[in-house]
């Protein structure tokens, strides 16, 4: 099998920036995340593949934050649009989390299928590839197992890296993955390596039959009580790697300015409210109600699959330790009919 | 329903709008104007659209929203008919004829005109409601001998507030087998017509539900109504059709927020039967 040795790890992602952004898990400063390789400062950051879940998930890769879509200019009645964003630079997720492998290619099925093309989403992920880290020992907050993803073969990876103690078995699973490892070929090394352990979850998560309940289950009082710590803070979205949803906006300097999006959340008010003023989830309820049925029960029945990855960052972040595997017992345990 | 089959005839770039000239404004009440846009060249329309179909209308400086297109006159041009009710209908409402704003479409399933083929035609719109429906009115008329009975029932606060009062009063009652019934909510002293709500109004005028199909449009608390009048009047939920809105952005059904359950209303609906709602979520 091919082997990176992690001797040789950081000569790794060196070559692999020459003609590629490459993410990489890291602590910078404050902030765990999905970082740029070139951006690291050697003595202040800390390479964190080692880590399960860093704070931040690599959906800013596919998903920017807040992304260009077009320039715009105005003068008087005339209006023009000179240049759009799309943006294919050959992009590197390197050390992606099964989870969060499941999050792009969840991506994947919203704005590439169904009808419609999302232009800028295309072209970022058209030049992406997917490094992934296959897990052997699940985290205290993991139950990935129980929303569809496994974690030692991540569905959508080009690479998948296996921790063989002093490097990494190396195993191409795509064209893009043969590419990226054309790349480094001198540095891989053909040798037996031994494997891990697997572990067992230690989170025990029972998501059989939940999205299939949920759908009698829209107004069941569970979602008055649930709902009640919830301050529509927006973290548990901001964190999620599979929360895709985005507002458009404009900047206008004068005469001349851009739109783009930004990833929004449906924890906010404003994220539903209509120019007359109504607005179906105006209560805190009908939001917590509307993100976790999305989460559960909206997207499977869409696409096939949970939008819950299981990575666990939401329960973490959460300041009123609002825990979607609390939720999902809840659903499991609840009487219809109460 | 998710429809994975969508035959997408849309441009590469679905979130980039086109460029079009406003070529003509008409006020159609204190607060809902017309806007007629062309492409630039004076050539054709953006893109084709089908009845109840919508368009995302956008100021470019300011911001854009979905606007169902009231009519498409052939080649011509494209309809909006658009209330002020905040930021960006407050700045459309500013522009003046030649003005360049965006268009991007057309979105939506739009009104299901074959599978009406042969009915009668009940059509219910309270305010800006009417704009929606008048698209299928307008085609219903256009294809007359397609369609059997058509009764036309219009309700708003007050005289002022009808739009399309042109073809209310003049040219829809002088279509072959049509009637057409105005209402406003508070009587006034030049109003000699009919005063009360919609739903009330269409149960004195009690159109039959035998073979025919309900079309609803105007604002929630009225269609609310509307449904439970109509079932009172016979009319099985596969007979009734309503067009929802919801905030939208993307119009592509990828940007989050107009969902109701699994359906996306930018995508799937805007159009459903009252059969196919009852099988959602209670958010519309």
């Amino acid at each position: 099998m091919k082997v990176l040795s992690k001797a040789k790890l950081e000569a790794a992602l060196n070559k692999l920036s020459d003609r590629n952004e490459v993410f990489v898990p890291m602590q910078k400063g404050q902030q765990s995340g999905y970082f740029t390789w070139k951006s690291f400062e050697n003595g202040q950051d800390e390479l964190m593949l080692d880590a399960l879940n860093v704070y931040q998930s690599p959906k800013n890769a596919v998903l920017p934050q807040t992304e260009k879509m077009y320039s715009i200019k105005s003068q008087g009645v005339e209006v023009n649009i000179d240049q759009t964003y799309e943006d294919a630079h050959p992009t590197i997720i390197f050390g992606a989390r099964g989870c969060d492998v499941k999050g792009i290619i969840a991506m994947d099925d919203v704005f590439l299928t169904r009808g419609y093309e999302d232009s800028f989403y295309k072209a970022r992920r058209s030049g992406n590839t997917i490094i992934a880290n296959a897990c052997y020992e699940p985290g205290a907050n993991c139950f990935c197992n129980a929303m569809e993803v496994n974690s030692l073969e991540p569905v959508g990876a080009d690479v998948i890296l296996r921790d063989a103690g002093d490097g990494y078995v190396w195993e191409v699973k795509s064209d893009k993955g043969e590419a990226v490892t054309a790349l480094i070929a001198d540095l891989l090394e053909e040798k037996e390596a031994k494997l891990p352990e697997v572990k067992p979850f230690i989170q025990k998560v029972d998501y059989s039959g939940v999205a299939e309940k949920l759908k009698s289950m829209f107004d069941h009082p569970l979602w008055d009580k649930l709902s009640q710590p919830c301050i529509n803070c927006g973290m548990c979205t901001y964190v999620c790697p599979s929360c895709y949803c985005f507002d458009i906006q404009v900047k206008m300097w004068g005469e001349e300015g851009y739109r783009f999006r930004a990833w929004d959340s449906c924890m906010f008010e404003e994220y539903s409210r209509e120019a007359g003023g109504g607005n179906p989830r105006g209560a805190s309820k009908e939001r917590f109600r509307q993100r976790f049925l999305h989460k559960l029960e909206f997207f499977k029945e869409r696409y096939g699959t949970p939008l819950c990855t299981g990575c666990g960052r939401c329960i973490i972040v959460c300041p009123t330790d609002i825990n979607i595997v609390r939720i999902i017992d809840a659903v499991k345990e609840a009487e219809i009919n109460a | 329903m998710p429809d994975q089959d969508h035959k997408c005839t849309c441009s590469e770039q679905p979130l980039v709008p086109t460029i079009v000239e406003v070529i003509d404004i008409i006020d159609r009440t204190p607060d809902v104007k017309s806007f007629f846009v062309r492409n630039v060249d004076g050539n054709g329309v953006p893109f084709q659209v089908a009845p109840g179909q919508c368009g995302m209308v956008s100021h470019l400086p300011i911001g854009e929203a979905m606007i169902s297109c009231t009519w498409q006159e052939e080649q011509e041009y494209l309809e909006f008919a658009i209330k002020r009710v905040g930021l960006l209908t407050d700045e459309l409402h500013q522009i003046e004829v030649g003005q360049k704003i965006g268009v991007r479409g057309p979105y939506g399933n739009g009104f299901p005109v074959d599978a009406c083929k042969g009915r009668d035609m009940v059509f219910i719109a309270g305010g800006i409601g009417l704009a929606p429906l008048r698209s299928f009115i307008k085609y219903c008329f256009k294809n007359r001998a397609d369609y059997g009975k058509i009764t036309i029932l219009y309700g708003s606060r007050s005289k002022a507030d009808l739009c399309f009062k042109e073809e209310l009063f003049e040219l829809w009652p002088q279509e072959t087998n049509t009637e057409v019934f105005v209402t406003i909510d508070n009587a006034q002293a030049d109003w000699d017509g009919h005063v009360g709500f919609v739903p009330s109004y269409m149960e004195e005028v009690n159109p039959s539900s035998q073979g025919a199909i309900a079309v609803v449009c105007g604002p929630p608390i009225m269609i609310k109504f509307v449904l439970q009048s109509l079932e009172k009047m016979g009319y099985n939920d596969d007979q009734v059709i309503t067009t929802l809105e919801m905030r939208m952005k993307c119009g592509i059904g990828k940007c989050g927020r107009c969902n109701i359950g699994s359906e996306f209303i930018c995508l799937d609906g805007p159009v459903y039967y009252l059969k196919q709602l009852r099988d959602l979520p209670p958010e519309w």
